[in-house]
């Protein structure tokens, strides 16, 4: 039963820094470093899944612990919630390192030497974050560790110029955010270097007159520079994140700016002091609330806009951070709310948040190592370029359309069931505070907003023409280690999708079992269970006293009537026995005009994205 | 009795879809001093495409799309409950998965048209997606409207809120922005626009023909008679006798009346430009997040 896991944290610690020096040695056998560069993080991954493992299932009520380094103790919590975010960061760094081996090879003209130091240390610097348990020296080291090493992964191809000037802009924005979260913690009554989140949170209850607040917002803005949320985020995210090398732009997307999100939930649901000032958590909540919906309204409308591929899907990012956001500031004001309908709604919002995350980390990680797959091959990522991919790379192409579809959360992909979560709940809040409706109507509006951007992407890649009239020579299905990781995750989406109760069960646990929380008790008091039923088809919302069940989403029960709808539609297509045939496109006799004859990504949604002009991001 | 609640409400759309496609097409006829098809006809041009030749574009996604679109929607229609009555299926889904699952329906038709290579499908997909993006918020709010009334998402308590709790302001100015996209969910003129015939050549259809063709077709009546039973149910509860056959039997007739409304703006409007029909589209929403504002504080 006592397992020490902040033992097994520091020997995962202890592989990641000895990757990064090890393998930059044999940085010029490409192939070599690669694999070892895997094997090391893939074993380091081992280790902290388990730890994962243990922190969500098996311990519960972790404390926190100081670990010394030299005279100075560094504290360090592995909670149920830590554990989540660990091992989300370990999945997806063994999937982007296994990718990175042959994707690699697509920088003939650079030494990997950079690639291979950082890529452990960035890992590293992530579990970092989401395991100490200070703002001042732990912090410190892990988000500077995260930061630098992504500096120089983002800036991995220097000698282009404008990709030196992304990435020092994003490390400018980075220190910056670095310095709210620490002066927000400075300013705390009595806060001396290396306190514990704990020890902070009481000293915060005696900080009397505006200063709290003043705590707050500065957390928020640290921590929303991370996430990138509106309008922070638009300033680096999507400079940084199409200019990586896609593994790495996958786990920046996928895993790094959720270490943003971790920040904002800790300091809003744990740094809350139990006596002396207190915080007005409706204020609060709806000014998240607010900051997410204009964030994944914002973020999606300039993501339907670009016309580089990655640009495009670092923006939708953005959109996706809005979602949880939305979730995390929902959540916590019908939490606080005295309408007893709308309190026992919270605990759905609260579960949307964690469900959110997992799934954007493996949908998002997906599409942007599709992304990859497709610059590997043909070396543009320009949309105007691809198109008809889907014909050399039948496989990446299904793949990328499952990527689209659970992003696009259609049933019964991934993000249906974390949207259906997160929109049902704020719709549902929405019968007494109007606010919540609206914000719900405008997520599910984005959503098909979503929707028209992966048409886009999927659309103007791997569907329609003319990849062959761009590109030197043909492309083809990448290689089984790239193919691999991505064949993981799609299944992933799928698996997430179709079994929600699952994920459920696992969130609502780690939030029982993470000490300190303000919503533990009431986790733990079974109120939720009063109000959110899982069964082995799905989930269903129904508090206590009404006369319907507020929300159902069962997809399996669902996927199983369209699957018969298919199998009809199958028979009554074959039905009077007529012919196959393959046939050329009909161009009323301008097929020879190729590119001139292409519709070019400035027209695509024009009428919408000229209506939509004031989001911003236009692409000219 | 449960199955067959279902049986029966896969027969009534699969099998009267055609029919109300029909009394389009003959009243457009004598609208425009035309003899016109027999009623019956859509029967006939759906089993005539199943013999065809089937012309594909050598991919997967172009065989699969007419597929996947066929089963969305017939996935909506199976849980959609008629004459009043909520079947067996009705509580394993609620109006966000409705959504989601037309929404399904759209993409295919996009997939379909992306995967055909030709830029005239192209141009109607891009339009065909502005429409969907604008039209689904107003569905949306059409089934929140009445969520927020009985504080449940589930199917059958959004559709029947008015049955249960009566007209309102909110209720009446919901209508009339139902009337008002009505032409747009069942993509009639004027906003045809992502098909639009004798301009691009029915967009995203252009290379589709025979049974893939014919799968097309069906699932665009099932969608439009899906959207006219739809509105006969939320905003007519005054036809619940309480006696189920009766209850189907007044419904349906319902149904062609909404049909013949089709028709009549159908013919006699002009295609508008997409441009002009986002614009009018984005005053819908509005108003319709105005209806929802109005229905949480009561009115």
């Amino acid at each position: 039963m006592n397992i020490d896991l902040y033992g097994m944290l520091l020997q995962a610690f202890a592989i990641l820094l000895g990757t990064s020096i090890v393998v930059p040695i044999v940085a010029s056998k490409r192939k070599l470093a690669g694999w070892l560069n895997t094997i090391a993080v893939a074993i380091a991954a081992g280790i902290l899944l388990y730890v994962a493992y243990v922190a969500i299932f098996v311990q519960s009520g972790a404390e926190t612990k100081a670990i010394y380094f030299g005279a100075q103790p560094v504290y360090f919590l592995i909670d149920a919630f830590s554990g989540f975010f660990i091992a989300i960061i370990s999945f997806m760094a063994v999937m982007s390192a296994l990718y990175s081996i042959d994707y690699m090879e697509h920088y003939k003209d650079y030494s990997l030497r950079p690639y291979y130091i950082n890529f452990p240390l960035f890992i590293l610097g992530m579990i970092g974050i989401v395991t100490v348990d200070d703002l001042s020296i732990g912090f410190t080291v892990a988000w500077q560790l995260m930061t630098i090493a992504s500096y120089f992964l983002i800036r991995f191809e220097y000698k282009e110029k404008q990709n030196v000037r992304n990435a020092n802009k994003y490390l400018i924005l980075m220190e910056l955010a670095w310095v709210f979260i620490i002066v927000g913690a400075y300013l705390i009554d009595g806060s001396s270097m290396g306190d514990s989140v704990h020890t902070l949170t009481q000293k915060l209850g005696a900080t009397g007159g505006m200063i709290p607040v003043l705590v707050y917002a500065l957390l928020l803005l640290g921590f929303s520079f991370k996430a990138g949320v509106f309008p922070f985020g638009q300033l680096w995210l999507p400079d940084a994140h199409s200019i990586a090398p896609s593994p790495v732009s996958a786990l920046l997307s996928g895993v790094m700016i959720k270490t943003g999100i971790y920040g904002i939930v800790r300091t809003f649901f744990w740094m809350i002091p139990h006596e002396g000032h207190t915080v007005n958590p409706l204020v609060w909540g709806s000014i998240i609330a607010t900051f997410g919906v204009v964030t994944l309204f914002i973020g999606t409308s300039q993501s339907l806009k670009q016309s580089d591929a990655k640009r495009l899907l670092a923006y939708s990012s953005i959109g996706q951070i809005g979602y949880i956001v939305l979730a995390i500031g929902a959540g916590l004001y019908m939490y606080h709310s005295s309408n007893i309908f709308v309190q026992m709604l919270s605990f759905v919002a609260i579960i949307g948040i964690l469900y959110h995350v997992l799934n954007h980390a493996i949908f998002k990680g997906l599409l942007f190592l599709t992304a990859g797959s497709i610059l590997y091959e043909t070396g543009t990522k320009d949309l105007n370029k691809l198109g008809g991919l889907i014909t050399f790379m039948p496989l990446s192409a299904l793949i990328a359309g499952i990527a689209s579809l659970s992003i696009a959360g259609v049933p019964p992909f991934s993000g249906f069931a974390s949207k259906w979560t997160i929109i049902s709940a704020t719709l549902l809040g929405g019968s007494q505070v109007y606010f919540l409706a609206l914000f719900g109507i405008i997520a599910l509006f984005t959503s098909a907003l979503t929707l028209a951007c992966y048409v886009k992407f999927f659309g103007m890649s791997f569907a329609s023409t003319g990849v062959q009239w761009n590109v030197a020579h043909t492309p083809q299905e990448v290689s089984w280690k790239m193919l691999v990781p991505k064949v993981i995750l799609a299944v992933l989406c799928i698996v997430q999708g179709i079994v929600p109760f699952i994920y459920y069960e696992t969130i609502m646990n780690i939030f029982k079992s993470s000490t300190g929380s303000i919503v533990q008790a009431s986790f733990n008091e079974l109120s939720a269970h009063n109000s959110v039923f899982t069964s082995a088809m799905g989930v269903t919302i129904n508090v206590p006293g009404m006369q319907y069940a507020n929300a159902i989403a069962v997809p399996l029960v669902v996927i199983i009537i369209v699957i018969i709808g298919f199998t009809v539609a199958y028979i009554v297509k074959k039905s009077a026995g007529s012919e196959e045939k393959v046939m050329p496109t009909w161009l009323c006799g301008y097929q020879d005009l190729n590119n001139n004859n292409r519709y070019k990504d400035r027209h695509m949604f024009a009428a919408l994205k000229s209506m939509l002009w004031w989001t911003g991001g236009n692409v000219k | 009795m449960d199955i067959l609640l279902i049986v029966l409400n896969i027969v009534v759309f699969l099998g009267l879809a055609p029919l109300y496609e029909g009394i389009i097409r003959k009243l457009t006829a004598k609208v425009q001093s035309r003899q016109g098809p027999p009623i019956y006809q859509p029967y006939l041009d759906l089993l005539k495409l199943l013999g065809k030749d089937n012309l594909v574009s050598d991919n997967w996604a172009f065989k699969l799309a007419p597929m996947i679109a066929f089963a969305a929607v017939t996935a909506v229609v199976t849980i959609v409950p008629i004459g009043f009555k909520a079947n067996y299926l009705t509580q394993y889904a609620d109006v966000i998965t409705i959504v989601y699952l037309l929404t399904l329906a759209g993409i295919s038709i996009l997939l379909g048209a992306l995967s055909s290579k030709n830029a005239y499908a192209m141009i109607g997909a891009s339009r065909e997606m502005i429409t969907m993006i604008m039209v689904e918020p107003i569905l949306a709010m059409t089934f929140i409207l009445g969520a927020v009334r009985m504080k449940s998402l589930a199917i059958d308590a959004s559709m029947f809120s008015i049955l249960s709790t009566g007209y309102s302001w909110s209720v009446v100015l919901m209508l009339v922005v139902y009337l008002m996209a009505l032409q747009a969910f069942v993509a009639r003129q004027p906003f045809d626009i992502s098909e639009a015939e004798v301009e691009i050549l029915e967009g995203p259809f252009i290379e589709y023909s025979g049974p893939n063709y014919a799968l097309f077709k069906y699932s665009m009546m099932l969608k439009q008679m899906f959207y006219a039973v739809l509105f006969v149910t939320v905003f007519m509860p005054f036809l619940h006798t309480g006696i189920f056959v009766a209850d189907l039997i007044v419904q349906l007739v319902a149904v062609a009346f909404v049909f013949v409304l089709i028709a009549l703006l159908g013919s006699t409007n002009p295609r508008l430009r997409i441009d002009q029909a986002v614009k009018y589209y984005a005053v819908l929403i509005v108003i319709s997040l105005c209806t929802i504002a109005l229905s949480v504080y009561g009115f």
